[in-house]
């Protein structure tokens, strides 16, 4: 049996022990607080790459050679044969040949060193690329413009705002007119792209990139070969319709012909999957905290019990049951943990608060944490708080009142 | 209203067996003011914890009110205590935290009754007891002889039949431990209460209307 009074009786014998009711909490709070802290910083993190994500649009399908079966480590890893290089006329007929494709973007890497004015150029790296890259990877320009299909075979570049700062602390004096050299060649700049935020879900890092048209890069770069093309699906098309009518597309151009292709929901679900991961990860280390909590709970609960023998004793000679002694002490100890709970709520949120402040994160509140703080910590109170009031109910009555 | 017919109780303290009550037979009628009275280690307060039902003879039978007692459960003993047995310490045994219209209260929040009325009941005894002036006051600020009014206060508030008093003057002085007699005394005269009061004192015990006399274990007039 629970009375209200007991309410107000135990708040009371927490208040006439504060030292020790502080201590107890402090446990409390570091375990909920971090399981709350942990919990929202995923979903923080969840939601930012998701709405990162999604500002490179959804209607996006990425094909790539078919490597030997698949990277290193997945099922099936190894077990076909490299597949064929798409050649670039192939390539740029694919929006011709499968209506599901508005447009298509072929990129190929190159590597070496990269020098301006005679000194090499740190984080930067080239691609070679075709006019449809600039849209389809939704960047702006901020000076110039972007290359052409006039552009081919020519020796101009574009360059990220990140290389555009590194030219300009060498101490060039226009951006537009500056001359690269990448390995033998020197490329003229004829374009700056806009600042791109970090950390988007291009596969590629916009800033530091040195753009230069994919027929010079086919032919400058060493072994260059087309190993990713970003696609745009046409609107009304679902991404599923558009990767048959490409694949059905790559398999007419002849045996050997192979690629692999990705749709943005595929990535989203495999990510929100790790995130799950994740977040359980977390959360099982946030719970050990809660352990610990606990367990201080218990301990002061126990000494509580210890040092009130003689009220236990009073109060079943006036006629306490047993279940009213546990209920009593149940309650302490649920009050307890609830205020070290809502506690940790509060330092949890600010501390996620803080992490997203820092790491530039939208913030988001998250209620299911919020819930998960309250639920725990009051499944704390019962679970570590049962042990000592079932100890404080089978105590007999005669000598509990003889005790000091 | 209580019968105890060969009551024996028996502790076991390490390898030897103690007895402590070698055989108690004692009829109390309802009404009856008595004093068991004996020197220390006659076994005088673990009858009263027989009797007050906080303790269970190894042998014998105890009727209360017309039932026998001796194998009730816990949670029916507990609410006999409640409802027909009015508690009073030699330590008063008020809760420190609570105050004195608190510690009164406290019997009847464990039939469950809370309210107003019950608020009015407990000033109704505090003023009884003459310490309604000193009703928001915690027992620290209470004198000795105070606090045991509040603990008869607390005793009758449950309008128990039996009050079972443990040397209730035993921490008093003479003057205010008389006082305290004559409250018993009153109680027992206009209210027809049962009070059974447990002593070493000679002097409280013939104040009594019956003393029964108690010497290693047994009863022996």
């Amino acid at each position: 049996m629970i009375h209200t009074s007991n309410l107000k009786e135990a708040t009371r014998s927490l208040l006439a022990s504060k030292q020790r009711t502080v201590l107890a909490l402090i446990g409390i709070v570091i375990g909920i607080g971090s399981v709350i802290a942990m919990v929202s910083v995923g979903r923080i993190v969840q939601e930012e790459s998701l709405r990162q994500f999604k500002e490179m649009g959804t209607d996006i399908l990425t094909i790539e050679k078919e490597f030997g079966g698949g990277p290193p480590g997945m099922p099936g890893g190894g077990a076909k044969p490299a597949a064929a290089t798409l050649k670039l006329d192939a390539i740029r007929a694919i929006p011709s040949r499968c209506p599901g494709i508005s447009n298509v973007a072929p990129s190929v890497r190159g590597s070496g060193d990269i020098s301006f004015n005679g000194k090499k150029l740190e984080r930067s790296s080239p691609m070679g690329v075709t006019a449809s890259f600039l849209e389809i990877n939704k960047l702006a320009m901020g000076e110039g413009r972007f290359l052409s299909d006039l552009d081919e075979q020519s020796r101009y570049c574009v360059i990220g705002s990140q290389v555009a700062a590194e030219l300009k602390k060498q101490g060039a004096a226009r951006l537009l007119g500056s001359k690269i050299r990448l390995g033998d060649n020197l490329f003229t700049v004829i374009g700056v792209t806009n600042e791109v935020p970090q950390g988007g879900m291009r596969r590629f890092e916009p800033n530091e990139m040195i753009y230069i048209h994919i027929t010079t890069g086919l032919r400058v770069f060493a072994n260059a070969e087309i190993q990713s093309i970003t696609a745009r699906v046409s609107p009304g098309t679902t991404n599923n319709a558009a990767r048959d009518q490409v694949l059905a597309y790559v398999a007419s151009l002849g045996k050997g012909q192979a690629v692999r292709i990705t749709s943005p929901e595929e990535i989203i679900a495999q990510m929100e999957k790790q995130m799950q991961m994740f977040t359980l990860l977390l959360g099982a280390i946030g719970s050990i905290s809660l352990i610990v909590g606990g367990v201080g709970v218990m301990n002061v609960m126990l000494v509580s019990v210890t040092e009130r023998r003689r009220e236990i004793g009073i109060r079943r000679a006036l006629g306490a049951k047993r279940g009213d002694i546990r209920g009593q002490f149940l309650i302490e100890s649920v009050i307890l943990s609830l205020i070290g709970g809502l506690l940790g709520i509060i330092f949890g949120i600010g501390a996620s608060w803080l992490i997203a402040h820092f790491a530039k994160w939208q913030f988001a509140l998250s209620f299911s944490a919020i819930l998960l703080g309250v639920g725990v910590s009051n499944a704390v109170g019962i679970f570590f708080g049962y042990y000592p009031a079932r100890q404080a109910s089978m105590l007999d009555p005669i000598v509990a009142l003889k005790s000091d | 209203m209580l019968t105890l017919t060969d009551i024996r109780k028996s502790y076991r303290i390490g390898p030897t067996e103690v007895d402590v009550l070698k055989g108690v037979s004692l009829e109390i009628k309802q009404g009856e003011l008595v004093s068991i009275m004996g020197p220390s280690g006659c076994g005088k307060s673990t009858l009263m914890n027989i009797i007050g039902l906080l303790d269970r003879p190894t042998s014998g039978s105890f009727m209360l009110d017309g039932a026998e007692v001796t194998y009730t459960n816990d949670d029916a003993l507990s609410e006999i205590r409640n409802k027909r047995i009015g508690f009073v310490f030699q330590q008063y045994f008020l809760l420190s935290r609570l105050t004195a219209l608190e510690n009164v209260a406290l019997p009847l929040v464990y039939r469950g009754e809370t309210g107003h009325n019950n608020r009015d009941r407990c000033m109704e005894l505090l003023k009884r007891v003459g310490m309604d002036e000193r009703a928001m006051h915690r027992p620290a600020e209470l004198s000795g002889g105070q606090q045991q009014r509040v603990a008869i206060a607390r005793a009758l508030v449950g309008s128990p039949s039996l009050i079972l008093a443990d040397e209730p003057t035993g921490a008093l002085d003479t003057l205010v431990g008389g006082e305290i007699m004559e409250l018993f005394k009153t109680l027992n005269a206009e209210e027809g209460i049962t009070v059974v009061i447990i002593t070493h004192d000679p002097g409280i015990a013939r104040q009594c209307k019956r003393v029964a006399v108690m010497k290693d274990g047994v009863i022996v007039e």
